[in-house]
C-alpha cells in the first residue's frame, strides 16, 4: 500500500466483478475468492470472511495478536468490527441458487454467516480473542467508530485491549444500490475535481490493535480523539452546511485537546460524489487555514464503505509513521471555488497530529485524530 | 461494574404496543390484534417511506424518551439487531437474483442497519451520536453494555433500542424467528434522571453461558427472537422486582444484569 501510494499506482479497474454489468470502475482485491478459510473456520466461508482472512495475515497481525493473548490474555481483549455489509454476499448467492420451496441450498444454510455480525463471529472464532465482541454497522463510518467504542471499553476498564477492524467486500447490493441513486462513475473516481460525477466503489480489509496506553511500552502512535455526530437531515443526502460532519471534527480536536492549527494532515472522507466534496470542503474551511495538508485516498482505493474508516486511519498513521503525505490521485482540475482546497500531489513532511473523516447514509459521521509520539 | 439508571422503556410486539399493554399481557390479558404501526414522531410523508424495521424502533424510543421525559435531542443511541432489517435483505436479494437495476433507491438507502437510528435523528433534531451494532444471538447483551459504557464514560443518556423482525421464507433457512419484538432502554448516567425506574448494574464474567430461554407472554415465547431472552428482566422492571440475569455476551464471556430498585420507587407501576 505504500509503495502504491509512493508510485501514485491506483487499485481501480475496470468493473470484472462477476454477474455485474455496471459500467464504472471498482477496486476489487486481487484473488481473494481464492482465499482458503482454515479448517475450524470453513462453516463461516463468504466472500467477507475471505478478504477478512486475508487482511489477518497482513503485516504480521496474526504474530501481534498471538503476543498480545500471552501479554493481558484473551479474555481481557475485545473485538469491534466494522462493516456495511457483512457477507450479504454470501446472502445474494444463495437467493440466487432458491430452491423452489423458497429455501436456501443446503450449503448455504450457514447461520453465522448470514448475518451483519458475521465478521465479528469470524475475527473471534479464528483468533481466540474471548472478550465482548460485536459489530458496527453505520454504513460508511462503520470502521471509524469502532476506535470510539474500543477507546471507551479500555478508558472504562472493561477490557485492556481491542482488536478493532473493519472489512467490507464487494457484492451486488452496493453496485446496483448505489447505482439506483446515480451516485456510481463510469470515469475513475476524481475527488475534489471539479469535473467528478461519482463514486467508485471498492472492498478493503484493516486492522490495529488499541492498548491500554500504560501497558503499551513501545507505542509510537496514539488515539488522541474521536467525535461522532448525527446530520439530523437526510437518509442519503449530506446536511448542506456540513453541520454533522463539522461537529465531528469539533469533537475530535476537542477530546484530543488540539486546535485546528496544530492539525498537519487530514485524511478525507472525499468520496468524489457532487454534494459529500462540496460540502466536507465547505465545512474544512470554516475550521482550517488554507494551506493545511489535506487529501482524499479514494482515488487509490475507491470507496471501500463500512472499511473506509479503518483503511483510511491506516493510511493516516503510515502517512505520520513515514513522514509521507498522500495527495489526492485523480484530482486534476480542482474545484475552484470551493471553501477549501486539497493537497493534490504526495508531500514529504513529518506529521505529528492528523485527523480522519468518515461521512456515511444516515447521516452518520466520524473523525479521528492520532498522535505520533516524538523522536 | 457498570452502574447506570434505566429512566424510561419502550416496548411493541404484534401482542402488546406498549408498556402499559405488555403490563397487562404480563397478568393475563388476552391481547387484541395490534393495529398498523403509526410512531407519531415520524412525519406522515416520512413514515410512506419507512420500513417497518425503521418504524417498530423509533416507536419504541419515542416510548422511551417520552416516559422518561427527557428530550430526544439530549440522547445518544444505540440501535441493536442480529438480524438487521431482513424484510429488506429479503427484497434487495431477490431484485439482484432477477433484474438488479430495478433495485429501488429508497429501499437501498433505508437498507443501511443504521436506518433506524437515522431516521430518529432526522425526526428529533438529534446531532447526538447514533450507533447502530449487531452480535448476532448476543445483540442484546453487546447492546447494553455498548450503550451503559458510553452513558457512564460520555456522561450521556444513552437510548438503547433492540429489535428483530420476523424471518422472510428463505432466511428461515438459518433463523426462525417468527414474530417481530422491539424494545427501548434508556440509560442514564447515576445522578442525571431525577426518578428513574430502576438501577442496573452490569458486569462482565470470563465464562461462556447459555442463552436462558424465554418466557412466555401473551400466548408466545418469541421463538428464536435474539430480544426475547431480556423478557424476564422486563417483566421484573414491570413487576418492581429486583432480579438477575446472565445472558451471554461473548463465546467466552457472560454479562450480568442486575436489575434493583430503590426503597421508594416501584417506579414502573408509573
Amino acid at each position: 500500500m505504500r509503495a502504491a501510494i509512493r508510485d501514485r499506482r491506483s487499485g481501480l479497474r475496470r468493473n470484472d466483478l462477476e454477474h455485474c454489468d455496471l459500467d464504472t470502475w471498482i477496486g476489487r482485491v486481487e484473488g481473494v475468492e481464492s482465499v482458503v478459510l482454515p479448517e475450524a473456520v470453513a462453516h463461516l466461508h463468504s466472500r467477507n470472511n475471505q478478504l477478512a482472512w486475508l487482511g489477518l495475515q497482513q503485516d504480521g497481525m496474526l504474530d501481534s495478536i498471538a503476543a498480545l493473548k500471552e501479554q493481558v490474555g484473551p479474555d481481557r481483549i475485545g473485538i469491534v468490527m466494522g462493516t456495511s455489509t457483512s457477507s450479504i454476499g454470501r446472502t445474494e448467492e444463495a437467493y440466487r441458487e432458491l430452491l423452489p420451496s423458497d429455501e436456501m441450498p443446503p450449503e448455504y444454510r450457514q447461520p453465522l454467516v448470514h448475518n451483519l455480525h458475521s465478521p465479528g463471529i469470524f475475527v473471534q472464532e479464528v483468533t481466540g480473542i474471548r472478550g465482548p465482541s460485536l459489530t458496527i454497522s453505520t454504513a460508511c463510518s462503520s470502521s471509524a467508530k469502532v476506535f470510539a467504542s474500543a477507546a471507551r471499553w479500555i478508558n472504562h476498564g472493561l477490557v485492556d485491549a481491542v482488536l478493532v477492524g473493519g472489512v467490507d467486500s464487494l457484492c451486488l447490493s452496493i453496485l446496483y444500490g448505489f447505482n439506483s441513486l446515480e451516485l456510481v462513475s463510469a470515469d475513475v473516481c476524481r475527488p475534489f475535481d471539479r469535473r467528478r460525477n461519482g463514486i467508485n466503489i471498492g472492498e478493503s480489509c484493516g486492522y490495529a490493535i488499541l492498548l491500554r496506553e500504560d501497558l503499551a511500552d513501545a507505542a509510537d502512535l496514539f488515539l488522541l480523539g474521536y467525535g461522532e455526530s448525527a446530520d439530523a437531515y437526510h437518509m442519503s443526502h449530506p446536511h448542506p452546511e456540513g453541520k454533522g460532519a463539522l461537529l465531528a471534527m469539533t469533537q475530535a480536536l476537542q477530546r484530543a485537546d488540539l486546535d485546528a492549527k496544530d492539525v498537519d494532515y487530514i485524511n478525507l472522507h472525499g468520496t468524489a460524489s457532487q454534494a459529500n466534496d462540496r460540502i466536507e470542503a465547505h465545512a474544512l474551511g470554516q475550521l482550517f487555514m488554507a494551506g493545511t495538508l489535506a487529501s482524499s485516498t479514494k482515488g487509490w482505493t475507491g470507496h471501500t464503505l463500512g472499511a473506509a474508516g479503518i483503511l483510511e486511519a491506516i493510511i493516516t498513521l503510515e502517512a505520520m509513521r513515514h513522514d509521507e503525505v498522500p495527495g489526492t490521485l485523480n484530482c486534476e482540475e480542482p474545484e475552484e471555488d470551493f471553501a477549501f482546497g486539497v493537497t493534490r500531489e504526495n508531500v514529504h513532511k513529518p506529521v505529528r497530529y492528523a485527523m480522519t473523516n468518515s461521512f456515511g447514509f444516515g447521516g452518520n459521521n466520524a473523525t479521528l485524530a492520532f498522535g505520533a509520539a516524538h523522536d | 461494574m457498570t452502574d447506570v439508571d434505566i429512566a424510561g422503556i419502550g416496548i411493541w410486539s404484534e401482542r402488546f404496543a406498549n408498556w402499559d399493554e405488555f403490563r397487562d399481557a404480563l397478568a393475563g390479558a388476552t391481547p387484541e390484534a395490534a393495529g398498523a404501526l403509526k410512531p407519531e414522531l415520524i412525519p406522515a410523508r416520512e413514515r410512506r417511506r419507512a420500513p417497518a424495521a425503521v418504524k417498530m424502533a423509533v416507536e419504541v424510543m419515542d416510548q422511551a424518551c417520552r416516559m422518561a421525559g427527557i428530550d430526544a435531542t439530549d440522547v445518544a443511541t444505540v440501535f441493536g439487531s442480529g438480524m438487521g432489517d431482513m424484510q429488506i435483505t429479503d427484497y434487495i436479494c431477490r431484485t439482484l437474483a432477477d433484474a438488479p437495476r430495478m433495485v429501488s433507491p429508497t429501499k437501498f438507502h433505508n437498507s443501511v442497519h443504521n436506518a433506524s437510528t437515522g431516521y430518529w435523528s432526522i425526526a428529533t433534531g438529534s446531532h447526538l451520536p447514533a450507533n447502530a451494532i449487531s452480535a448476532h444471538s448476543n445483540t442484546v447483551a453487546a447492546s447494553l453494555l455498548e450503550g451503559a459504557v458510553q452513558a457512564v464514560e460520555e456522561q450521556v443518556p444513552v437510548l438503547v433500542a433492540l429489535e428483530e423482525l420476523a424471518a422472510p421464507q428463505p432466511f428461515r433457512s438459518v433463523i426462525e424467528t417468527e414474530e417481530p419484538l422491539a424494545t427501548a432502554l434508556l440509560l442514564t448516567p447515576k445522578g442525571h434522571a431525577a426518578a428513574p425506574l430502576a438501577a442496573l448494574s452490569l458486569g462482565v464474567r470470563a465464562e461462556a453461558a447459555d442463552t436462558p430461554a424465554a418466557m412466555e407472554i401473551a400466548g408466545t415465547g418469541f421463538s428464536d427472537n435474539f430480544v426475547a431472552p431480556l423478557l424476564p428482566l422486563l417483566a421484573a422492571l414491570a413487576h418492581g422486582e429486583a432480579s438477575t440475569t446472565a445472558l451471554p455476551l461473548s463465546s467466552g464471556s457472560t454479562l450480568d444484569l442486575s436489575l434493583e430498585f430503590a426503597t421508594a420507587a416501584k417506579a414502573a407501576q408509573a
